[in-house]
C-alpha cells in the first residue's frame, strides 16, 4: 500500500481533532481505539453534566463568563448552543454553585483539548509508522 | 414534552444549594476522579480493565494527598501570617 500523501495526512489530523471537538472520544473511536473512546466520552460528559446539574445551564455564559466560556466551548460545540440561550442573563447563577458549576465543566473543556491533542498525536504517529512498514 | 422530560430540564436550570461550608470541599473529589480517569485513558498503552482501574485509583489518591498537603500547608502560612 502506497504512504498517504501530506494533504491526506493534514487531512486526517484534522478530521481526528474535529471528531474529538464534536463529541468528546470521537476522535479516538475514529482511530479505532474504543475502550479509550468510551471512557473519555462517558467521563467527560458525566463530569460536564454534572457542573450544569450543580450551577444551571447558567454557569456557561458568553457574556459575563468569557474566560469559563473559553474553556467551556472545548467540550462540543454544542455548548455554544447553551451559551445562546444563557446570554440574555435569564439563568443568572451566582455564589458556591455558580463557581463549583464553572470550575467542572471548564475542567472538562480543558481535559477534552487534552483528549483532541491526544488523538491527533496518536493519529499521526500511526501514519507514521505505517509510511516506514 | 413528557412530564419525565420536563422535570429533567428543570434540574438544569436551577442551581442546587451549596453552603459556603467546609463541606463544600468535598465537591473535589468527583473532579478529581474524573481528572484521574480521563487523564490515564490518554497515558495508558493498552486500556486493561484492572490495570486501568489501579493507575487511575493511584492518581485519583495523589491529588487528592497533594491538594489536601497543599491545603494544611496554605492554613500553616495563613495561621503564621496573621
Amino acid at each position: 500500500m502506497p504512504p498517504r500523501s501530506k494533504e491526506n495526512h493534514f487531512v486526517l489530523l484534522l478530521t481526528v481533532g474535529l471528531a474529538g471537538w464534536l463529541v468528546p472520544g470521537g476522535g479516538h473511536f475514529i482511530l479505532k481505539e474504543r475502550a479509550r473512546a468510551i471512557i473519555i466520552f462517558a467521563a467527560i460528559v458525566l463530569t460536564f453534566a454534572a457542573g450544569l446539574y450543580i450551577g444551571s445551564i447558567g454557569v456557561v455564559n458568553p457574556v459575563t463568563g468569557k474566560l469559563a466560556y473559553t474553556a467551556q466551548i472545548m467540550n462540543s460545540p454544542a455548548v455554544a448552543i447553551i451559551g445562546h440561550f444563557t446570554k440574555q442573563g435569564e439563568y443568572s447563577v451566582f455564589g458556591k454553585p455558580n463557581e463549583i458549576g464553572q470550575i467542572y465543566t471548564s475542567i472538562t473543556g480543558l481535559l477534552n483539548l487534552l483528549c483532541i491533542v491526544n488523538a491527533v498525536y496518536l493519529a499521526h504517529l500511526k501514519e507514521t509508522e505505517h509510511a516506514r512498514a | 414534552m413528557s412530564l419525565i422530560t420536563t422535570l429533567i430540564l428543570a434540574n438544569f436550570t436551577t442551581p442546587e444549594r451549596i453552603g459556603v461550608t467546609a463541606l463544600s470541599m468535598l465537591w473535589l473529589l468527583p473532579l478529581a476522579l474524573s481528572v484521574a480517569v480521563v487523564y490515564k485513558a490518554t497515558k495508558v498503552r493498552e486500556v486493561r480493565a484492572v490495570s486501568f482501574i489501579k493507575e487511575s485509583v493511584v492518581l485519583f489518591a495523589s491529588i487528592v494527598v497533594f491538594m489536601l498537603i497543599t491545603a494544611v500547608a496554605l492554613l500553616a502560612i495563613a495561621w503564621l501570617v496573621t
